[in-house]
């Protein structure tokens, strides 16, 4: 089921969840499941930033592209080997998928991401141009 | 003059704002849900609370021959602040996940992941011997394996006949 809908207008400036992203076709070899990590993001003013639960993921499977406003986090998980009888099976393997309308005013040259125990940190720079300005009154 | 009044756009709550809160609750449901389709029907009652306003991480277990072997997800968390204990029958994983980010306390618009202290404990379906136990941390994600006590690997019982 794929809703299509989008929340954020094309100029806003604040990031919504991008409610149109279509889980990837399943492989001829190995069909998986694709899951929408947990994320928090932060408006912080000069950036974005965006933090995602992946745990699991092989960091040199991760893709983060940057394209239209939209940004998009693609992250393989390895299948785990089975270990004998399962008893209890509360998380499900697959791949994590998911995008954010971020809008316009953003440096794309300049996103940096990391990987760290399991949390993918993103870093969405403002164009210099459109980041918040402190202006200093001064008093006569 | 009409009778019926129109419907301003601003009544249809198709605002942005409301559409992003119906986003929410629908992946709100989605989680639900399938937090709710992955928990074992059957089986013993491994799955125990902690304390109210605690998060718990998703656990998997399985069994094999001489082994149990349990994973938790954990993402975000500093391996020293995971505690892991085991009884002979039991393993609890509590620990506490701090944000990485704690200084940048304003400009939040967006937040689905936890933090804070957790505690889980994990009735084992057999008694295990708790000098063997290894745990290990990965990517976010907690392995522990345990291997089963001597005392209490099952038997095969042949059947005798008269």
């Amino acid at each position: 089921m794929v809703s299509t809908f989008h929340p954020a207008a094309q100029s806003s400036a604040t990031p919504q969840p991008d409610r149109s992203i279509e889980p990837s076709p399943p492989t001829a070899a190995a069909p998986c499941l694709v899951y929408q990590p947990n994320v928090d993001v932060c408006d912080c003013g000069a950036e974005v930033m965006l933090v995602a639960d992946m745990p699991g993921a092989k960091a040199d499977s991760m893709s983060v592209s940057f394209e239209d406003g939209v940004l998009a986090v693609f992250a393989q998980v390895p299948q785990r080997p089975l270990q004998g009888r399962q008893i209890g099976q509360e998380y499900g393997i697959g791949d994590y998928r998911r995008s954010f309308r971020l809008g316009e005013g953003f440096d794309a040259s300049q996103i940096s991401a990391e990987y760290r125990r399991g949390v993918l940190t993103i870093h969405v720079p403002r164009l210099a141009a459109v980041r918040p300005r402190k202006i200093e009154v001064r008093s006569a | 003059m009409s009778l019926i009044p129109f419907r301003t756009k601003r009544s249809t709550g198709m605002e942005p704002s409301s559409l992003a809160t119906m986003g929410d609750f629908r992946n709100e449901m989605n989680r639900l849900l399938e937090g709710f389709l992955n928990r074992p029907l059957t089986g013993p009652s491994w799955f125990e609370a902690g304390e109210p306003g605690q998060w718990m991480p998703a656990i998997d277990l399985s069994e094999s021959g001489t082994e149990i072997h349990v994973r938790a997800e954990l993402p975000g968390i500093d391996p020293k602040d995971v505690d892991v204990s085991v009884s002979e029958d039991r393993l609890v994983i509590s620990g506490e996940k701090k944000s990485a980010t704690e200084k940048t306390t304003d400009g939040w618009k967006h937040r689905e992941s936890h933090y804070g202290s957790f505690s889980r404990a994990i009735p084992l379906p057999e008694a295990v011997d708790p000098a063997k136990v290894t745990a290990r941390y990965d990517k976010g994600v907690l392995t522990v394996e345990l291997k089963k006590s001597p005392t209490s690997t099952s038997r095969k019982v042949p059947v005798l006949t008269s």
